[in-house]
């Protein structure tokens, strides 16, 4: 199967991490281009707008759009940032390290771009602790282009100034969370914050603030360079352009792919990931992180875009398909996740706090044999009490998810850990 | 002030308010934990849902506590869905919340146990193992923290913050596992850690003051005055079944205090419930003691005394009601002088919360009431001068001091009208009065703001009003013996 | 005083990059306990207290929010193996279970011999590449039971 590609095309340079080569493969081409024909900042919001680019970083909300949330600059004077989340802690999800390793020159031509619409004072690149290497090769490629005059004062030549600084996380979860990670990078616990306000009139230090998944920011150089038009060509019409697919678990050839939204989960998982590992069947499917709803085998076929996946019952979300095959255990998997998201919940509002342990530990009971007559349709109920938008944040939505969804495709199985605890425990 | 709908009925809603206050401004009561008026708003226990509609949106549960109002906004308290959602939230607070409610001091005032009977939630489905964490953990001389019980709202944090502005409690760990605790389980310090009990809205904060003393629902509370300085907090009085004054509580008053009272005063109910009280009169007998005596007897004795003498000097202690003071007043001039109030040393509690640092809490009163004020130098300067002293009010005889007592030349005349007992060889005659939980009256505090007192309970047997002994005083004053002598 | 006057220079540098001062904890934080022992102390947390102007509540109340930051001393080289959804598909059991056997720690807890803490982790956004484990800051991937007694073997 061939499809454009574009997002990891530099990537599979050699050295595709360091200035020159990245400079030689166009890096920069796109910001130039803007400064060149004398794009206003709203101008180029507008190309953003029109591509039609969803956020990547899970819940799909159209980048443009998010953009010019921003306060007119004219009437408000405050200092304006842009925080890249690079926090990427979603099970199943790892395309932003990628991006943020092979093609960091790439990430901070976006955040240019991005800072010169925005009309923005500075940017920080929020990445998650463990992330090693990632962090190092951005910040190395920030020296890089701070030295060639890309970054902090008359970027280019162009008058425009702007500041881009790394950040390190510490592991949570929670501050993926576009609040959370305001919270965690003014140096507080992650907890995120009731909106309204949105981080557009009251982010980083009360300041106006977009937050954006380094993917999307990743998009945005190919967009201004090539346009909207030929961004449109790719994907589908509400889910426009190519995504990194990250397809894990009980497959031949887990890994992460450049694909078009609209593809097919079949063709992934089949042409791309090599099919069922160890000629097994499918059993059940995640389309996009552990924070989407399970799917069963015979919905393979859903077109992987925003709107076919929340149709077909789940949610696009990351785009990492996690793959279970006719061996692995539903309940087992339930319980994983129900032990992340216990482990993750910042604590601050009853239902998530609280419901997350209790879900932990209902589901625990069954697979250790001591499930009870009723804890099935318990476990449907608190699930219930926990979404939707009763909290401050998703994190409660995205706990209580995937344990309905699981009882909803796989209440079978769950049944059968309190009717026969012997042959679960075997 | 914006225009809203709630429960059906048009009310105005100030919009620097959150729609939560705006419904209990006009009485219709949300239930809340995070939530405090007097602090900063974080919207994390979800209890305060609320239905609300606005133009064509379809109506939807928000957290009041988190909602601007607006405009024509409907709001409906008890709708079904926020009900509904309430009890949800209800249901996962006590899945790990000890039923501790037997042995809790929070008992009879826990929203958590009214919230769970209004919403009717008083069964859980849990059958999993509670948070085992530690339950009387020591922070220091006010407050022990159950750790268990909380339900981390994190009022308590947010009132150290805030209020003294001393971060000394944080939450600690993430999710399921916080806990609220000091760093390095320090004690708390500062004036105002009673007040953590006050704000927590369950039995994890308590008083180690009030641990066990009383069931609330058998308290008389009477809204009163703190006497411990001239910032004159509005406060609660709390009396066990007519007898001892279990605790005393802030009043929210935004004139004065807010939602706080200090340490300092809050821990001041010992001394209203000893035991060493003046009976109604006692008067001195030929053998030189001092016997109890006919109110009447005494009186006509002190009358007769204030008649003959001619340099009578006329203390009140600095806790006089505004009304006491103009009665006392009254009888100095009738007797051609002029009455003069204790005024204590300024203490070092003085700060930028609450606390004056003027121990006097009616400073300003007594003064309108035409007394001066008169320091333990003055005092002793003037009491050497006089012929007869008539001290009145309670705990002037402490202020004073028994060298005080033992200071004055001993042909002068000296009556007492104080609320403790005193068997000091000075004393002529003394009769009982009531103290500031046993009376009624007004002080006025630094600002000139009034405050009442009132009577919590009933003052000792027999026991005459202060207002009552003095005008009897006034009205025969003056007069010659002879017309006094029936 | 724990910080050191290099870490305190770094962390001036550091804080230039913000508009508040306090917004350099986290990555000050993650400097004490990379250079001053593995862990972060109560001596990390009043300097740093001191440094950024908090109260030691305060410091401690954000460090013991975040999974990276260990309150106790622990094992010298710290060993997490990923125990979430697309490392249990592909076998992340059988390398803690090696883990377990190799270092003779504990899930949770440091080996007698003080030369390794063995924990699990949540996930690390090595999803594709799974099982995984992290060893001193470093991923390995894509592993074999075997692999894990050869790395943790070639740790000095």
């Amino acid at each position: 199967m061939t499809h454009e590609t574009y997002l990891l095309d530099r990537s599979k340079l050699a050295d595709s991490h360091t200035l020159e080569v990245a400079r030689a493969d166009g890096a920069y081409g796109a910001l130039q281009k803007v400064f060149e024909s004398s794009m206003s900042p709203e101008s180029v919001v507008g190309e953003v707008k029109k591509s039609g680019l969803r956020g990547r970083g899970g819940a799909g909300f159209p980048t443009g759009l998010k953009w010019s949330f921003m306060p007119n600059h004219e009437t408000d004077s405050r200092t304006r940032y842009m925080a890249v989340n690079a926090d990427e802690s979603e099970p199943g999800t790892c395309k932003d390290r990628i991006l943020m390793r092979e093609d960091p020159h790439c990430l901070i031509e976006g955040c240019l771009i991005a800072a010169f619409a925005m009309r923005l004072d500075a940017v920080y690149i929020y990445v998650r602790g463990e992330y090693r290497l990632p962090y190092d090769r951005m910040q190395a490629a920030l020296d890089e282009a701070r030295a060639a005059g890309i970054i902090g004062d008359n970027i280019l030549g162009s008058g425009y100034s702007c500041e881009i600084h790394m950040h390190k996380g510490a592991g949570a979860y929670i501050c993926g969370e576009e609040t959370g990670l305001m919270e965690s990078l003014e140096g507080k616990r992650g907890h995120p914050r009731p909106k309204p306000p949105f981080p557009a009139g009251f982010g980083l230090w009360g300041q106006p603030t977009t937050v954006n998944n380094v993917e999307s920011i990743f998009n945005v150089p190919f967009i201004l360079a090539r346009g909207a038009d030929w961004f449109r060509t790719m994907g589908t019409e509400t889910s426009p352009g190519n995504f990194l697919c990250g397809i894990s678990g009980h497959v031949e050839r887990p890994g992460v792919y450049e694909v078009p939204l609209g593809i097919s989960a079949r063709t992934i998982l089949e042409d791309l990931a090599g099919g069922i590992w160890k000629g097994r069947s499918l059993k059940a499917w995640f389309p996009g992180g552990s924070s989407t709803g399970v799917l069963p085998a015979d919905m393979l076929d859903t077109p992987m875009d925003h709107d076919s996946v929340k149709a077909a019952g789940s949610m696009f979300g990351t785009g990492a398909m996690i793959i279970l095959d006719e061996t692995a255990s539903v309940v087992r998997s339930a319980l994983i996740l129900a032990r992340f998201y216990e482990h993750e919940s910042c604590g601050q509002c009853s239902q998530c706090r609280e419901g997350t342990e209790w879900q932990e530990q209902i589901i625990n009971r069954m697979l250790s044999g001591q499930g009870k007559s009723g804890d099935v349709e318990l476990l449907v109920d608190l699930s219930k009490g926990m979404f939707p938008g009763k909290t401050i944040c998703a994190l409660s939505d995205a706990a209580a998810i995937p344990v309905l969804a699981a009882i909803k495709h796989f209440r079978g199985e769950f049944e059968a850990c309190i009717s026969s605890p012997e042959e679960i425990l075997a | 002030m914006t225009k809203i709908i709630v429960n059906g009925r048009e009310v105005e809603a100030d919009p620097q308010k959150p729609l939560i206050a705006a419904c209990h401004e006009h009485g219709e009561h949300v239930p809340h934990y995070c939530y405090h008026p007097g602090l900063s708003v974080v919207g994390s226990c979800r209890i305060c849902q609320v239905e609300v509609k606005q133009g064509e949106m379809p109506a939807r549960v928000v957290a009041a506590c988190r909602t601007p109002v607006a405009e024509g906004m409907v709001v409906n308290t008890e709708s079904q869905g926020a009900h509904d959602s309430r009890r949800e939230c209800l249901e996962f607070l006590l899945k790990n919340h000890p039923l501790d409610c037997p042995i809790c001091d929070k008992a009879g005032e826990c929203t958590l146990q009214d919230y769970s009977f209004q919403e009717a939630q008083a069964e859980g489905r849990t059958s999993e193992p509670r948070r085992k964490l530690e339950k009387r953990k020591d922070l220091g001389d006010v407050i022990l923290l159950d750790q268990e019980r909380c339900i981390l709202c994190s009022r308590c944090v947010r009132f150290m913050d805030e209020v003294p502005k001393s971060p000394q409690l944080c939450i600690s760990g993430r999710g399921s596992h916080s806990v609220v605790e000091t760093w390095q389980d320090a004690p708390l310090t500062g004036n105002y850690q009673g007040n953590l009990a006050d704000v927590c809205p369950v039995g994890a904060l308590t008083l180690k003051d009030f641990r066990f003393q009383a069931r609330v629902w058998n308290l008389t509370r009477v809204p009163s005055t703190c006497s411990e300085c001239s910032r004159g907090c509005s406060i609660s009085v709390e009396v066990l079944r007519d007898g001892e004054v279990k605790r005393m509580r802030p009043r929210p008053n935004e004139d004065v205090n807010g939602y706080w009272m200090c340490d300092h005063g809050r821990f001041s109910e010992g001394e209203l419930n000893r035991s060493d009280r003046m009976g109604p009169a006692a008067m001195r007998n030929d053998a030189g003691q001092l016997k109890a005596a006919d109110p009447h007897d005494a009186l006509r004795v002190v009358r007769n005394l204030l008649s003959i003498q001619s340099n009578a000097l006329f203390l009140a202690s600095p806790y006089l009601t505004l009304e006491e003071g103009e009665a006392f007043s009254q009888l100095a001039k009738s007797c051609s002088t002029q009455a003069a109030f204790f005024s204590p040393e300024p203490n070092e509690l003085g700060d930028d919360v609450l606390h004056t640092g003027d121990p006097c809490p009616n400073r300003r009163g007594l003064q309108e009431a035409g007394l001066k004020p008169m320091d333990s130098e003055e005092w002793a300067a003037a009491s050497a001068a006089a012929d007869c002293v008539l001290l009145v009010g309670e705990r002037l005889l402490d202020m004073l001091g028994d060298e005080a007592l033992d200071a004055l030349p001993t042909a002068q005349r000296l009556v007492v009208m104080e609320c403790r007992t005193s068997n000091h060889p000075a004393i002529d005659i003394a009769m009982g009065v009531p103290n500031r939980v046993e009376r009624s009256g007004t002080w006025i505090n630094v600002d000139g703001t009034p405050g009442a007192i009132r009577a919590a309970r009933s003052a000792p047997q027999g026991v005459r009003t202060i207002v009552d002994l003095l005008e009897s005083l006034t009205s025969a004053s003056g007069q010659p013996e002879e017309a006094l002598s029936s | 005083m724990a910080l050191t006057d290099a870490l305190k220079a770094e962390f001036d540098n550091l804080c230039t990059k913000y508009p508040h001062r306090r917004a350099g904890l986290i990555p000050a934080l993650h400097r004490c306990q990379e250079e001053l022992g593995g862990w972060i102390s109560p001596e990390i947390i009043t300097d740093c207290a001191e440094y950024f102007k908090l109260e030691p509540v305060e410091v401690y109340s954000v460090a013991s929010f975040y999974p990276m930051f260990f309150l106790s001393p622990i094992g010298q080289h710290v060993v997490s193996v990923c125990r979430n959804i697309s490392c249990d598909l592909r076998g992340a059991c059988e390398i803690t279970s090696a883990a377990t056997e190799h270092t003779g720690a504990a899930c949770g807890e440091s080996s007698k011999d003080g030369r390794f803490y063995l924990e699990e982790v949540e996930c690390q956004g090595a999803c594709t590449n799974a099982p995984m484990m992290v060893v001193d800051g470093k991923y390995y991937e894509d592993l074999e039971p075997a692999d894990v007694a050869r790395i943790l073997g070639e740790i000095q």
